[in-house]
């Protein structure tokens, strides 16, 4: 018998012919709790979720070998049944239903008439809850009336329920407050005492080298490295996470930047499903005509949160003021937003920028239909016009301006709808994620465009998860982790293991 | 040239109308064999006038379903019109032009404010328009003390039953066609300029031809009995302007674009929400046609008025392609979908064929209707 728990060994997996994760090994053993670290989209949960069998075994290269046997499991069921238990980001509960029966969804306790036995499933959820050191919480009420924090706990619950020897924690503490984290940190180390191995996956390294006896990173799919974490420190991490290659060429064009024309000051959001939690917390910063400005962070930084707040759609509780050439300006919608000269390009383009059923025509000029009409009527000639000058201005590779947007590439459809969102002539234009799920070509047709529009003295707000492109773009970067402004750099001569040691949450000891 | 299943699905979804129509002709076909009375003009007047109100509240209901949202209302709330137009019109002696505006303003009042509920404070029109279909037949029997309010004046009277002289009639259909031919010539010089393709100018003429052919069929039959009914001529205006707001205005644009992506449409810097108040509105103005017409065709107030209308508008629709996701839909096609559910009403009830059956026929033809819908959309699951 091996001294591993689980070994994986040369994990391949592609998708349509391209390489997500590359020969990746990981080792386990009992009781031992592994860091898996790497940036937004360096693979670590492609590499879960081949370990949880989401992708079935026969889909994937390499081997897993679980105590000592190799594991080919096709679905989740049966690697939960051999002890491995994933617990995600976004949790997966019931709302409505008791903390019991979400700890035994799927595997009800039965009487022997063939009813829920719920004597006995309160009373196995108490002892549960007891050993989690939350005696308080009382399992015959809804999950809804416990907040996140205590919400992941009752996840573990259900984990602990089934057997788990091998507990997948991923982004485990990306919704919860700093006391919860450390419940949940002394929690995982207990486990550790009894025997249970753990994954741990977070973007905070703090967490991570609190916990973790080994570390594994990965980058842009690939092993690169796997050291105790008594040998590393965070720096060290960071050293290992960055160094990807520069793969696009940024079309870097000069332009002048004037004055300042719009500043936010003071900006705070609170979680909408945890209202304790604050998602921005007090960002306050500048933007000049013909800046770009890009924003660093890792996924689930509140950068996202932030660009909604500014263009009047976040839906929680929020503070702070945003002012426009000086003047105090109230945003509580987009169409303030969109009226007063501020246009976002959302992240989500097919929840949040398409109009599926509508033509590549009629979603570019959405935004300004009333440009067109007389008393309400559509001049369509005229609308037409404008259409086809901004298809052919944005380059939309498109047969015709009737056809339907969802059937154009992603790309295409990104174009018409920054198209969309220039029609209106922002001053200030907000991009969150613009290249996300799109080739190549369009990808610098889109950093041109940016070019020309800070040319032309548009302020740009450029969100990015991919440090290159930031670094590539921008005049200057901001970097938000945990939904704190952690740093405002002038972007000459900036490193990726600056901005990511930022956005970790070290800018003291980030001398790179 | 095979036929594939494919082919079959994209005909069907471009001709959707084609399509609709077809169904018609068979249905007339099937209730003209057994009972040729059915095909007569006199037959042809009632059944357009039974469709008139339902067809009045499919119009706008159309653009509520399309606007993602649904109106449980409009039953009673014609009822509640109806019988308000009768105590002002029976009981307090007012006059038809006092009686018709202030029933129009109470009318969008009602769907304003039903649109206010869902949109601005977040109720969902399901809950909204059920609690409306309580209160507003509530109101009715309140308002009527529960019987029937009659004589109606005949001047509202001549609404819901008079007919156009055979002369002013074939005036409308003239410059019906007439309006047709300038709008069909300005699209294909629209669409030459911005060198999107065009049908033959053949086809186009022959398109115009068989229009015309309906147009002057459609006025002479009805004039062959005795001229073409007014609820009839008021359903078509109402046809041809919201054909024109869903078509070629900005609001109508949005009530589409709304319904396909709320967010997206959000984000685009529109006010979705007071595309979805206006969409309402609009909504309880057509309560206000259809309860006035109801009034005047039964020359009578009744405590029962509109009871159930809310659901032959609701299945007008969807027989007549409009999607219940939001998004897809027409006036046109809502009011084919009016009359197939009138012609079944009619030929049945010409055939002596019990009640039960009949409902049970509609129930099947709906449901049946949209099968061939999403079977022709390939969009099931």
């Amino acid at each position: 018998m091996s001294e591993y728990l689980l070994e994986m060994r040369g994990i391949t997996k592609e998708f349509n012919g391209v390489k997500a994760i590359e020969n990746i090994d990981l080792k386990v053993k009992p009781g031992e709790c592994v860091g898996l670290c790497g940036e937004n989209g360096a693979g670590k949960s492609t590499l879960m979720k081949v370990l949880s069998a989401v992708y079935p075994y026969g889909t994937w290269e390499g081997s897993i070998v679980w105590e000592g046997n190799e594991l080919k499991a096709r679905s989740i069921r049966e690697t939960e049944e051999a002890g491995i238990v994933i617990i995600h980001q976004e949790l997966m509960m019931v709302p409505h239903l008791s903390v019991a029966e979400n700890i035994f969804l799927g595997s009800e306790l039965t009487n022997g008439m063939g009813f829920v036995d719920y004597d006995l499933m309160n009373a196995k959820a108490t002892a549960l809850m007891n050993r989690l050191k939350m005696p308080d919480i009382n399992v015959a009420l809804p999950v809804l009336a416990y907040g996140g924090g205590k919400q992941q706990l009752i996840e573990i619950a259900k984990a602990l329920n089934k057997n788990a020897k091998l507990l997948i924690l991923d982004e485990p503490t990306s919704a919860l407050t700093g006391t919860e984290t450390e419940t949940l940190l002394e929690l995982i180390k207990e486990f550790k005492a009894h025997g249970m191995a753990c994954v741990y996956i977070s973007h905070k390294l703090d967490e991570v080298a609190a916990i973790a006896d080994t570390v594994t990173v990965i980058r842009d799919g690939t092993h690169v490295g796997t050291h105790p974490m008594a040998e590393l420190d965070t720096n060290k991490i960071i050293t290992m996470m960055v160094g990807r290659e520069m793969k696009n060429l940024f079309p870097r064009e000069e332009h002048e930047v004037g004055e300042v024309i719009f500043e936010a000051k003071n900006i705070t959001c609170w979680d909408t499903t945890n209202p304790d939690r604050k998602v921005v917390d007090d960002v306050s910063f500048q933007l000049r005509a013909g800046e770009i400005l890009g924003v660093a962070g890792l996924v689930g930084a509140g950068r996202t949160e932030l660009a909604c707040k500014l263009f009047g759609y976040w839906k929680g509780d929020q503070q702070g003021k945003i002012f426009l050439n000086g003047k105090e300006i109230q945003v509580r919608n987009p169409a303030d937003a969109v009226r007063q000269g501020i246009s976002m390009v959302p992240e989500d383009r097919k929840r949040h920028g398409i109009i599926p059923l509508m033509g590549v025509g009629q979603n570019i000029t959405m935004s300004v239909l009333g440009r067109f009409a007389h008393n309400q009527l559509i001049d369509a000639e005229s609308e037409m016009a404008a259409i086809q000058h901004e298809i052919a201005r944005m380059q939309v590779k498109t047969a015709s301006p009737m056809l339907p947007i969802a059937s154009l590439s992603g790309g295409n459809q990104q174009k018409a709808v920054v198209a969309k969102m220039l029609l209106p002539d922002p001053k200030v234009l907000i991009l969150d994620e613009p290249t996300r799920g799109v080739d190549v070509g369009a990808k610098y047709e889109i950093y041109k465009l940016i070019f020309e529009l800070a040319k032309q003295g548009v302020a740009i707000l450029m969100i990015s998860s991919e440090l290159p492109e930031v670094l590539g773009i921008s005049d200057r970067v901001l970097v938000i982790g945990e939904g704190q402004l952690r740093g405002d750099f002038v972007n000459v001569g900036l490193s990726q293991e600056k901005v990511l040691a930022a956005a970790i949450g070290k800018p003291e000891t980030a001398a790179a | 040239m095979q036929l594939t299943k494919k082919d079959f699905r994209r005909l069907l979804s471009e001709y959707k109308i084609v399509a609709l129509l077809l169904v018609i002709a068979v249905i007339w076909a099937f209730f003209g064999y057994l009972n040729i009375e059915f095909l007569s003009a006199r037959n042809f007047s009632n059944l357009l006038r039974q469709m008139a109100i339902t067809g009045m509240l499919a119009s706008a209901m159309v653009f509520v379903i399309v606007a993602g949202e649904i109106d449980l209302s409009v039953g009673s709330l014609l009822g509640l019109l109806g019988g308000i137009a009768a105590v002002l019109d029976v009981s307090w002696g007012w006059p038809l032009y006092a009686t018709i505006p202030v029933v129009i303003m109470l009318g969008i009042a009602a769907g304003m404010m039903v649109g206010w509920l869902t949109a601005y404070v977040g109720i969902p029109s399901f809950i909204v328009t059920l609690g409306g279909m309580l209160a507003f037949r509530g109101a009715v029997l309140g308002i009527t003390g529960g019987i029937t309010i009659a004589p109606a004046s005949d001047e509202l009277k001549f609404v819901g039953q008079g007919y156009l002289p055979e002369g002013i009639g074939d005036v409308f259909a003239v410059a019906l066609f007439a309006v047709l031919v300038v709008l069909a010539l300005r699209t294909r010089s629209g669409r030459v300029k911005h060198a999107l393709p065009v049908p033959s100018m053949g086809f186009e003429i022959g398109k115009l031809a068989v229009i015309a052919a309906v147009i002057i069929g459609f006025v002479l039959t009805l004039n062959s009995y005795q001229g073409v009914p007014v609820p009839v001529l008021i359903l078509l205006f109402i046809l041809g302007i919201f054909t024109v707001v869903g078509n070629s205005t900005v609001f109508g644009r949005r009530i589409y674009a709304v319904g396909s992506n709320l967010e997206a449409t959000r984000l685009s810097g529109v006010n979705v929400n007071f595309v979805k108040l206006m969409v309402f509105g609009l909504m309880g103005l057509m309560c206000a046609f259809a309860g006035l017409t109801t009034t005047a065709r039964l020359a009578a107030g009744t405590p029962s008025a509109g009871f159930g209308s809310e659901l032959d508008a609701i299945a007008s629709c969807f027989i007549g392609g409009t999607s219940m996701r939001g998004g897809i839909g027409s006036v046109i096609g809502a009011l084919v979908g009016a009359i197939i559910m009138a012609s079944l009403d009619n030929g049945m009830s010409m055939l002596g064929i019990d009640t039960f059956w009949q409902q049970i026929t509609k129930g099947i033809i709906l449901v049946a209707a949209v099968w061939l819908d999403i079977a022709s959309s390939g969009s099931q699951r």
